[in-house]
Formats: C-alpha cells, sequence, structure tokens
C-alpha cells in the first residue's frame, strides 16, 4: 500500500505535512531538511519542484524557486537526492510544481522516476482534471502515484465529488482561494465552507493547506481535517547554512502539543 | 477537398460511353428488376471495359447473397450499394468482394440510431429520398436533417439532385460529403442520359468554390477548447470558477443581439471603426506589389486592442463583475483597458513589467490620467510574461468580483477564442473594403506580426478558410534568432504549457520559460496563442521573423514615405516585405496594428534625431 494511505489509516487527526522547496536555501538541503523534519515529528512531506513562472505561488515560494532554480535544480538532480532521501527517510513524500516541466520530462518518465526514488503522491496544481483523467490517469496509477487535487471555497459540490472520485491519496482544501503565503483567517465564511466539506462524507481524507502559518491556525485547520499544510512560514523559517537547525526550532512550536494530541 | 460524383441508372452502351468521358468517380448499374432503369442481362464486356479510375458500382435491392457474389464475379462490379432491408450481416458477408455502400432513404421519421451498426461493415452510407420503390422518385428530401447524422462515416448524398443544384451543393459545410450522386433529372427517358445536360453540371460542380468551412482541417477552435494538439484550460483550481463562467456562457452573451449592437455601436461611435484600407501607393511602388495597410492605429487609443477591450468590458458587465484587472507590454492593452473601465465606470488594476514601465512611459502616464492603477512586475524579466503572471495571480486572490481582460489571443480557453472572435473584425471590414477597391476580396497575402498574436488573429480570421490567401505571421527576433536575445518563438520554441493553454513557447530542456527579448514591448513575449500554434503546425500560416534594427528601419521608412509613423510591433510586419519578391501583380495587407507615438523615444535614440 502507497504510504500516504498508510498514514491516514493510523493516523486519522492532527496529520502535519510540510512544504518546501528543492534546492533551497542550498542545492544540496534536500535531503538534510526532510530528516530533520521527520526526526522532529513531520507526518508526511511536501517536496517542490521549482518553476519559473509559478502562477499560483506568492513571494517567498517564488524566490525560493527562482534561487533553487539560479542554483542548478533540474528534476533529474531532484530525482538523484530523492533516491537518497529515501534511504533515510520513511515517511511520505509528495512531489509539488507545475505542470510544464513534467511535460518536456514526459508524463510517463516523470511517474516512473517518482516511484523508483520512492515518491508516493504529486500535486501539480495546473494539471487539468479533464486531461488528467483522459490522458494520464492511467500512467499515475500504473506507477501508484497519488495524484492530489485542490478545492477552494468557490468549488461546487457536483465537482469536489467528482474529485473525490478520481482521487487517491487526500484532499487538499485551500483556505480560501489565494496564492500561498497569505494567512489564514478562519471566519464565519472560511468556517462554514470547511463545515460543509466536512458533512459531505468524502471517502478521501482531507488536509487543509494555504495560509497555515501558526500553531493557532493549525489546531484551527485540525477541527475540520485530518490535518493541515504549513508552507510558507516554513520556507521562510529556512536558513542557510544550516537549515536543519532551523527546522527543529521551528518544529517545536507545532510538534509539542501535536503529538500530544495524536 | 470537394465531393465527387456519381451518375447512376446507366444501361445504353453509347451513352455509357459519353458519361465515361466525363469521369465521374462512379457509374450506376441497377440490377433491381423492379426499376425503370434496370440493366437486365447486359454485356459484361460493356462494364470491363470502363476504366478502373471510374467505380462501376451495381445497386441491389434485397437480392440474394450469391446472387449479387455471382454478379459481382460476372461484371467485375468495384462496389454495390444495397437499397432494400440488407442487415450489416448481409453487408459484412459482401465487404470480402467489393466496396459496400449502404443506402437508406431519409424522411422525417428516419433514425440515424440505425446507422451505428452499419459503420463498420459499409465503406459509405448513401442518403437517398425515402420512397416505396426504393429511390428514383426525382425528388430531394429535406437535407437539413442530416444535422442528425453524428457519425464520422462518409456518404453520398443522392435523391432528385438536379442541375440547378450546384450552389447549393456547394454550400453544403461537410467533409464527410465525400459524392454526389445523380440520375433521373439528368435524362431524356429512363436509362437515357442527357448528356449536355450532366457536362454543363461536371463543368460547373468542378468550378464551384469549396464552401467557406469547408476543409480537412479545422483551424478553429473544438468543443474542448482545443485547436488540434493545442489550447485546453491548464489553470490551478483557484481559477476553474471564473473561467468555467465564462467558457459556458461567452458565446451566448457575445451572440446575443442587444449585445452585438452595443459592441457595434460603440466600435462605430467611440472606436472610429471601420478603420481605414488604405492603398499606400509609395510604398507599393517601393516594394512593386499593391499594398494596402489596415489602419488600425487610427482606432481610438492607437491600435486594435480597444476591439477586444470593448468587447470583454461588455462581458464583464454581462457578469456582474465589477473589478476590471489587466496585464500589458507596450502600454497599449493597458491604455485601452483603463479607457473602457473609465468609460463603464469600473476599477482597473493593469499589471505591467519594470522595464516595460520604463520604455512605455507616456501610455504609463495615460493609464494612470485615466484612473487605473498601475502595478509595477519585478519578477523574471521584468516584461509582459511576468506582467500576466501578476495578473493571473491576482485574480487567483480576487475570484468572486474581478474579471480579468486578457490582452492577446492567449490564457486559457475560452480566452483565445473569446479575443479572436472581438478582434476578427479587423478582416470582416478588410474583405468588404477589398472588394470594393480591388473588386476582389481576397488578396494574395495577408501580414501581421505575433507578440501573443491578437492583431495577427483578427486580421487572418476571416481569411483562414480562404486557401489562396497567404497568410504571414511575424515575430520579433530581437538581436536575432540565435543570438541568445530573440523573441522568435516559432523558431525558438517547443510545445508546452504557459498561462494556462497549450501551445509553444521558448523554454529550456528542463521546461523552464526562457527570458524572451524584443526591442518593441508588445512582442517580448516567449509564446504564441494556441491557434497560432495550429496554424503554425498544420502549415497554413508562415511564421517568420524579423530584427530589431530591421523593423526600426521599416518604420522609419513608411514615416518617410507615407507619412505614418507606425508601432515598433507594427513596424516588424512591415519589415518582412523587404524580405518578399513581387511582380507588381499582388495585393498584400499589412496590418499596421498601432501607431509609433508611444515609441518616439526608442525611435529618436536609435536614429538620433
Ligand atoms: C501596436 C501593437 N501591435 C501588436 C501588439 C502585439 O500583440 P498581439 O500579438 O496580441 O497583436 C501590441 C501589443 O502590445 C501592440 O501594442
Amino acid at each position: 500500500m502507497n504510504r500516504i494511505n498508510q498514514l491516514f489509516e493510523k493516523k486519522k487527526n492532527n496529520v502535519l505535512s510540510i512544504y518546501y522547496t528543492a534546492g533551497y536555501p542550498g542545492l544540496g538541503d534536500t535531503v538534510a531538511i526532510a530528516e530533520a523534519l521527520e526526526e522532529s515529528g513531520a507526518d508526511m512531506l511536501e517536496i517542490g519542484f521549482p518553476y519559473s513562472d509559478p502562477v499560483a505561488d506568492g513571494p517567498v515560494i517564488q524566490a525560493s524557486s527562482k534561487h533553487a532554480l539560479d542554483s542548478g535544480m533540474t528534476l533529474d538532480l531532484l530525482f538523484k537526492q530523492l533516491k537518497e532521501l529515501r534511504n533515510k527517510v520513511t515517511v511520505p513524500v509528495l512531489l509539488m510544481g507545475y505542470v510544464n516541466p513534467v511535460l518536456q520530462y514526459g508524463v510517463e518518465n516523470f511517474c516512473k522516476a517518482c516511484a523508483e526514488a520512492g515518491v508516493d503522491g504529486c500535486i501539480v496544481p495546473d494539471l487539468p482534471m479533464y486531461e488528467y483523467e483522459e490522458l494520464y490517469q492511467d500512467v499515475f496509477l500504473k506507477y501508484d502515484i497519488c495524484n492530489v487535487f485542490l478545492v477552494t471555497p468557490q468549488t461546487s459540490e457536483e465537482r469536489i465529488r467528482k474529485i473525490d472520485g478520481l482521487s487517491k491519496g487526500f484532499i487538499y482544501l485551500l483556505s480560501s482561494s489565494a496564492t500561498t503565503g497569505q494567512n489564514l483567517q478562519v471566519s464565519d465564511t472560511t468556517s462554514a465552507y470547511f463545515s460543509r466539506i466536512k458533512a459531505m462524507g468524502l471517502k478521501n481524507p482531507t488536509m487543509i493547506g494555504f495560509g497555515i502559518s501558526s500553531k493557532e491556525t493549525f489546531d484551527k485547520a485540525c477541527l475540520y481535517a485530518n490535518g493541515g499544510i504549513i508552507g510558507t512560514a516554513f520556507v521562510k523559517s529556512l536558513q542557510s547554512p544550516d537549515p536543519a537547525k532551523g527546522v527543529r526550532s521551528f518544529m517545536e512550536e507545532f510538534t509539542g502539543t501535536v503529538s500530544s494530541l495524536s | 477537398m470537394k465531393a465527387g460524383l456519381k451518375v447512376c441508372g446507366m444501361r445504353d452502351a453509347m451513352n455509357i460511353q459519353a458519361v465515361t468521358a466525363l469521369h465521374p468517380a462512379y457509374i450506376g448499374f441497377i440490377f433491381y428488376p423492379g426499376s425503370a432503369r434496370y440493366v437486365g442481362s447486359v454485356d459484361p464486356e460493356l462494364l470491363t471495359s470502363i476504366p478502373a479510375t471510374i467505380k462501376t458500382t451495381g445497386v441491389f435491392v434485397n437480392a440474394a447473397l450469391e446472387e449479387v457474389k455471382r454478379l459481382i464475379a460476372l461484371y467485375q462490379l468495384k462496389a454495390v450499394q444495397l437499397h432494400g432491408a440488407e442487415s450489416p450481416e448481409y453487408c459484412a458477408a459482401l465487404q470480402p468482394y467489393t466496396e459496400v455502400i449502404k443506402a437508406f432513404g431519409i424522411n422525417y421519421s428516419f433514425d440515424f440510431e440505425t446507422l451505428t451498426a452499419y459503420e463498420k461493415v459499409t465503406s459509405y452510407f448513401l442518403f437517398d429520398t425515402l420512397t416505396v420503390n426504393h429511390g428514383g422518385s426525382g425528388k430531394r428530401f429535406d437535407w437539413s436533417l442530416l444535422k442528425q447524422y453524428r457519425l464520422n462515416h462518409p456518404y453520398f448524398l443522392s435523391g432528385g439532385i438536379g442541375p440547378d443544384d450546384v450552389n447549393e451543393l456547394a454550400s453544403i459545410d461537410d467533409k464527410r460529403l465525400h459524392f454526389i450522386d445523380v440520375n433521373s433529372r439528368f435524362e431524356k427517358s429512363p436509362g437515357l442520359k442527357d448528356i449536355e445536360l450532366l457536362s454543363t453540371f461536371f463543368t460547373l460542380w468542378n468550378a464551384a468554390p469549396a464552401a467557406k468551412n469547408y476543409n480537412d482541417m479545422n483551424y478553429f477552435v473544438n468543443e474542448k477548447g482545443y485547436y488540434g494538439d493545442f489550447g485546453g484550460a491548464y489553470i490551478p483550481e483557484m481559477l476553474y470558477p471564473n473561467v468555467e463562467e465564462l467558457r459556458q456562457h461567452y458565446l451566448e452573451i457575445i451572440n446575443a443581439p442587444d449585445f452585438q449592437q452595443e459592441f457595434r455601436a460603440l466600435l462605430k461611435d467611440y472606436v472610429g471603426r471601420p478603420s481605414p484600407l488604405y492603398l499606400a501607393k509609395r510604398l507599393s511602388e517601393k516594394y512593386n506589389a499593391n499594398i494596402f495597410l489596415k489602419r488600425e492605429d487610427l482606432n481610438h487609443t492607437g491600435a486594435h486592442k480597444i476591439n477586444n477591450t470593448i468587447g470583454q468590458i461588455l462581458l464583464a458587465e454581462k457578469l456582474g463583475k465589477k473589478r476590471i484587472i489587466a496585464e500589458t507590454g507596450a502600454g497599449q492593452h493597458g491604455v485601452a483597458t483603463a479607457t473602457v473601465c473609465a468609460l463603464r465606470g469600473l476599477e482597473c488594476v493593469v499589471y505591467m513589467g519594470e522595464i516595460d514601465i520604463q520604455r512605455q512611459a507616456p501610455n504609463v502616464a495615460r493609464m494612470k490620467m485615466l484612473g487605473a492603477k498601475v502595478v509595477s512586475a519585478v519578477s523574471g524579466s521584468k516584461t509582459l510574461k511576468d506582467a500576466t503572471n501578476e495578473a493571473m495571480r491576482d485574480w487567483i486572490n480576487n475570484p468572486v468580483d474581478t474579471h480579468y481582460i486578457i490582452g492577446s489571443v492567449v490564457g486559457p480557453h475560452p480566452y483565445p477564442d473569446m479575443v479572436a472572435l472581438f478582434q476578427s473584425v479587423i478582416s470582416e471590414e478588410t474583405k468588404k473594403q477589398l472588394l470594393e477597391q480591388t473588386g476582389n476580396d481576397q488578396p494574395d497575402y495577408v501580414l501581421a506580426c505575433v507578440g501573443g498574436g491578437s492583431n495577427a488573429m483578427g486580421m487572418f480570421y476571416h481569411f483562414i478558410n480562404d486557401k489562396d490567401v497567404k497568410l504571414i505571421a511575424v515575430e520579433a527576433a530581437g538581436k536575432g534568432v540565435h543570438s541568445g536575445h530573440s523573441a522568435a518563438t516559432t523558431a525558438l520554441g517547443k510545445e508546452g504549457v504557459l498561462h494556462g493553454s497549450r501551445s509553444i513557447l521558448m523554454q529550456t530542456e528542463d521546461g523552464q520559460v526562457i527570458e524572451p527579448y524584443s526591442i518593441s514591448a508588445g512582442l517580448d513575449y516567449p509564446g504564441i496563442g494556441p491557434q497560432h500554434a495550429h496554424l503554425f503546425k498544420t502549415t497554413r500560416a508562415e511564421y517568420v521573423s524579423v530584427s530589431d534594427e530591421e523593423s526600426l528601419d521599416a518604420g522609419l521608412l513608411l514615416t518617410q514615405l507615407e507619412g505614418i509613423i507606425p508601432a515598433i510591433e507594427s513596424a516588424h510586419a512591415l519589415a518582412y516585405l523587404e524580405k518578399m519578391e513581387f511582380t507588381g501583380k499582388e495585393n498584400v495587407v499589412v496590418c499596421l496594428s498601432g501607431r509609433g507615438d508611444k515609441d518616439m523615444e526608442t525611435y529618436m535614440k536609435h536614429f538620433g534625431f
């Protein structure tokens, strides 16, 4: 069974997933950050493969992507790093990025490389559902790669049902329609939206992301979903030359209470 | 490809010879004893001596299978046409021996679903008028019933087609119509054809123009939002509700009479359309061709961009949007957007690359005076691509009340089609003006510059299915196609996804977008619209490029020969004239997409005025 499915089988609440950009702050930091994250209690990792035109990202992740690209990050290099990472880290790993690099790599080559490197899933926000279903789903299934779809407060119920049907792994709930790096404010409307999704009884677990930056917002997210994803706030905390050290102090805030809850 | 002809119901030897000389694709012989044109036991020699390029066809009605096989062998029939209640199994049994055409009598109660079972066991269908005598009534059926025909299987059209039907037949816009079957309306008596009538019909048919959209290739968008391999809507979920709302409503809104009325009225009274088609005499002399300039530079705000913004602002209002965003390169689209927002009282935010803000300062000032907020895009190459990224981010963060007016035929479906529709007024007018001025609505060449491709698509639109009109799209080569400082997308690009659609774009092996370069801010973009990618790949249009230097020279030349200062974008299209060869007879239309006021500083610096 895929590591993502295994995770949600044994842990239903307060699942903590961390996003960071591959090759940032240092080109070779990808593995060390993953190890430090697992040690300090992350349940799942989302590793961004950088793209020149990340339209769904705010300034922080844009900057980390540009920095990684300028340092020489490529998909080939990332897959090498991921093989090494898999020897040291057991939590599920997802790759997150944009569709054009995947198309140039070749969707089949990409999925195969993911499987060989021990990657469990992908989040490709600009890969449309129609093209996924028609052209690529068979390849993803063949290599047992979970493709994770996003849902926003504006996504219709019909479409959410369709996404639930096509998803394996989990569904990524955006706290609001926004680029990455905004602050999550759980207002009446967002809590109504989260409650609405919760009441739909989806077959897939849900994770809330975009805008979770503190223990407080993470806890709020966990009221409505199986867990939360921290991205921008984490990337901001990473600093050369020893990013792993920063990881532990960043994670303390979250894991202290999180592990006591789980 | 136009449909071929079949002549049916032959039996007289001399008459057969005369029809053979006309070279129809098929000649039919009726082996049904109940028909007035029954061949009887005709000498096999008469059929076997017909050249092999004409398919001899036996027509049968519910005949015994073994008898049909015997006659196929005896007469060496190249095809059989079955007019009775023959089953799919029956057709399948004959397929190994000859080509099988299954005929169906059509009337208002015909169930087109019955055809599906016959698709695999026949080469063609034949649609005939339903009669008790299995055809031969001399009456047509209502051809509009064929709208219900959904399969891709090719067919013959038959039943009562007469000498006067050429034009109507030529206007049938259906590439599945492979052959036209004529018979009784061309006869002196049953089985004896009037050769004179037939020969006139053949001549007229061969000369008739193919239907407007009668192409083997569809150059326009399909129902999935694709142009061949290109197009689609590669957008994150955050943009889906807005783009889907547009996709569902754009055609219905645009085609509504009240929308068209308001759109056309604004184009006329506010923009100043129709823009002139001007025969540039001194430029024509220089290049030895009749050079016509489509004067989009004379539009209000100075470029073609306003055609699109007028259309989109009306559409945004219909969708109930309160806030407008746009990207801009040269600033012309930004100005055109700020203008319509002022006109309709809507909030306006324009994203513009930091470098473009510097090199197109007059347009920045205009936008500000018009009340728009101009936001500097500082990422990437700080030009049009980055401004587009920022506009998309804005739209993601403002999903409810905002409409994004994209300025070119790029972006997710339906933008490329919608913008092309609004810009198509350029070629719509050009055709009328050419007809008035030259007596022919088809020129030899049409040229336009391509950034994202909106003025080019508007200029090409109504010529795309005129196969004899050569379409030339001119890209910006910057300092030279292979200099590393270029925006010549088709020369340097590969297929990929940028700004929501699958198209051709400049990118690394790794799929990272390459920063383009051109002296012209409006052409400084690493991609082209998906419809252009399709026209390029199918070779319907030719994609070429000219350098900074060449376009500046062409701008100066037009200024000094005709007293028109063109935008540097438009000067790219003009510059390509220098590389073409003419004989003095050609009619050439160049889209003069905009005026050069905004580029004065660049011109001055370059020429040292
Ligand atoms: C005058 C003029 N022509 C052409 C263009 C290029 O755009 P498109 O290729 O969409 O016509 C621009 C863009 O700013 C322009 O201002």
